[in-house]
């Protein structure tokens, strides 16, 4: 069908608007002035690939970059295979799975700042964790879980990782809409339970599990409110991530130019996550 | 043999269930129980019930944030949004799914480009903006921000919609001369109801728990939302434990209410959110 072209014009209107002004201008800025110096109090000027070469320098740059792709490659695997494992038990309905599902996915509907207060209470020193432990040891444990060096890790990677709950809704819907007639002939040919699963359930619906991928590891390359509202990136820089980064070089610091280097980056990285998932799952191709 | 695998299989499975229920619903019982014990009882033992139920903590709470104020300014502000996110974004779909015209494609694969973005990125540009046009800490700016964050995944809910409804439907009321206007708003969105309920639900989740936008866009109380509430907390409460923990109820209960009475209606938009076209 055709249509007028004031008709068309109106109705492309509003959603043109709306993503014109808060995704393509910001996009051209932020790749316009990554090349430029710019920073609060002084004026702003072209100074090339500057601030890309102080970031390959900058040893923070350099510790938010390598927690940022530690946690895309753990929520690419352990995440997405913790979701997938839940989904192939639900999927054999046992009973009550219904309100498994539900509950999995309450993590994920609450707000993540709420998420992230609850788990430094959790973590905290005379928290769930440690009483847990003394309890089981048999002596007072007073772990600072969130502010030493060697533990901050722990908790900040817990508080995404073992919540899988999307991912599962996600694959469980895939493998509910599988026609049973292909598990069917598969038990006829002698296949069983885990054969079934990881030789016909988990290669037909290999889409959904690429798709599954990429939004659990894209979350990492926006993942602000469980770090800042936790550790702020600390102690010192060990829980450090991009996104976080950005926001102190560019709000706290007021350091424009820089932080903007920083979104051209994180905006790389999520183009090449995409492209490298869908290459890797085939997920142009059709599943028959 | 076969039996004795099979009830290993089934023991691991279990075990692996008992895991997730507790990973999942024992932070937030415990938040729950804390939020009834006073603060004595709280610092001597993580695991005591409370020995009653008192609502002191509670009214602590309520008293030292406005979380009642931060709960209506999240009522309008994901209400108004997601108005505008669907409104805005059906009428484009119903052009895309229904039309050929010049530049489609284009128009179309610029739309999902924005999937690819990480927003954290386009963080300091948004905030410039929203100054230059007077925006900065007022309601309007965080419903313009968060209408334009649900563009990518309402799209393509609803393109889907709209390429499902049978065109003779249309066809019919063009050859009684109705406009496209009429169409589309008499017509063919009331059948699109299910999947337009869809994206809404889906968006309105993601606004109402949207932090980062809000924490930089925003500074007076008048104007902030809930999930900022508890970023006040942090520091507020911390020699009062009970409110804390109260504070943390009220802010996670509005959320969870919602998820049990629209349960069916959320996993089916989670789902067809994620699924791209």
């Amino acid at each position: 069908m055709r249509v007028k072209k004031h008709i068309l014009f109106v109705f492309l209107l509003p959603c043109a608007f709306l993503f014109g002004l808060i995704y393509l201008i910001p996009i051209g800025v932020v790749t316009a002035t990554s090349f430029t110096s710019w920073k609060i109090g002084s004026d702003i000027h072209f100074c090339g690939l500057e601030n890309y070469l102080s970031a390959v320098r900058d040893p923070n740059v350099r510790v938010a970059l390598l927690h940022t792709l530690f946690w895309v490659v753990l929520q690419a695997t352990v995440h997405v295979a913790l979701g997938v494992t839940l989904a192939l038990i639900l999927s054999r309905r046992c009973r009550g799975w219904r309100a498994i599902r539900t509950i999995s996915m309450l993590p994920n509907i609450i707000p993540a700042s709420a998420l992230a207060i609850i788990f430094l209470r959790v973590f905290d020193a005379n928290g769930l964790i440690n009483s847990l432990l003394s309890v089981i040891t048999g002596k007072p444990v007073q772990i600072q879980w969130y502010f030493q060096v060697k533990t901050a890790m722990i908790p900040v990677t817990l508080s995404w990782l073992i919540y899988s709950g999307l991912i599962t809704i996600l694959v469980l819907a895939a493998i509910l809409g599988v026609s049973t007639e292909l598990s069917d002939s598969a038990k006829m040919d002698g296949a069983r339970g885990l054969q079934i699963d990881f030789l016909v359930i988990l290669p037909i619906i290999r889409t959904t599990i690429g798709t599954a991928v990429i939004i659990a590891s894209t979350s990492m390359l926006k993942e602000f409110e469980l770090i800042f509202l936790t550790t702020n990136g600390g102690p010192g820089n060990k829980t450090l991530n991009m996104p976080l980064y950005l926001y102190k070089t560019s709000l706290i610091e007021n350091n424009y130019g820089y932080g903007n280097a920083m979104g051209v980056m994180l905006i790389l990285l999520g183009v090449g996550i995409v492209f490298g998932v869908n290459r890797l799952f085939r997920m142009d191709e059709s599943v028959y | 043999m076969k039996q004795v695998k099979r009830a290993i299989g089934k023991t691991l499975a279990g075990v692996f269930l008992i895991y997730v229920v507790i990973v999942c619903l024992g932070p937030l019982i415990w938040v729950f129980f804390q939020a009834f014990k006073t603060n004595k009882e709280i610092l001597t033992s993580a695991f005591a019930l409370p020995k009653s139920f008192r609502l002191d903590g509670f009214q602590v709470a309520l008293q030292t944030a406005p979380i009642l104020l931060y709960f209506r300014n999240s009522v309008v502000i994901s209400m108004a949004n997601t108005v505008i996110t669907v409104v805005a974004v059906s009428m484009a779909a119903y052009m895309t799914a229904r039309f050929s015209f010049r530049g489609k494609q284009f128009f179309t694969l610029l739309l999902s480009s924005s999937l690819l973005i990480p927003v954290s990125s386009l963080l300091m540009p948004i905030y410039l903006l929203l100054t230059k046009m007077g925006m900065i800490d007022t309601m309007r700016g965080l419903i313009l921000i968060y209408a334009a964050l649900g563009l990518p995944t309402s799209l393509f809910i609803l393109q889907s919609t709209f390429q499902g409804i049978p065109r003779e439907l249309e066809e019919a009321a063009y050859i009684d001369g109705a406009g496209v206007f009429y169409t589309f708003f008499a017509i063919i969105l009331p059948i699109a109801k299910p999947g337009v309920a869809t994206a809404a639900t889906l968006h309105f989740i993601t606004s109402w728990n949207e932090f980062m936008f809000a924490l930089v866009m925003t500074k007076s109380a008048s104007v902030r939302t809930l999930p900022l509430a508890l970023n006040y907390f942090t520091s507020q409460f911390s020699f009062n434990y009970t409110a804390m923990f109260a504070a943390i109820v009220l802010s996670i209960l509005p959320s969870i209410l919602v998820f049990i009475c629209l349960q069916e209606q959320i996993t089916a938009s989670m789902v067809s959110g994620s699924i791209k076209g």
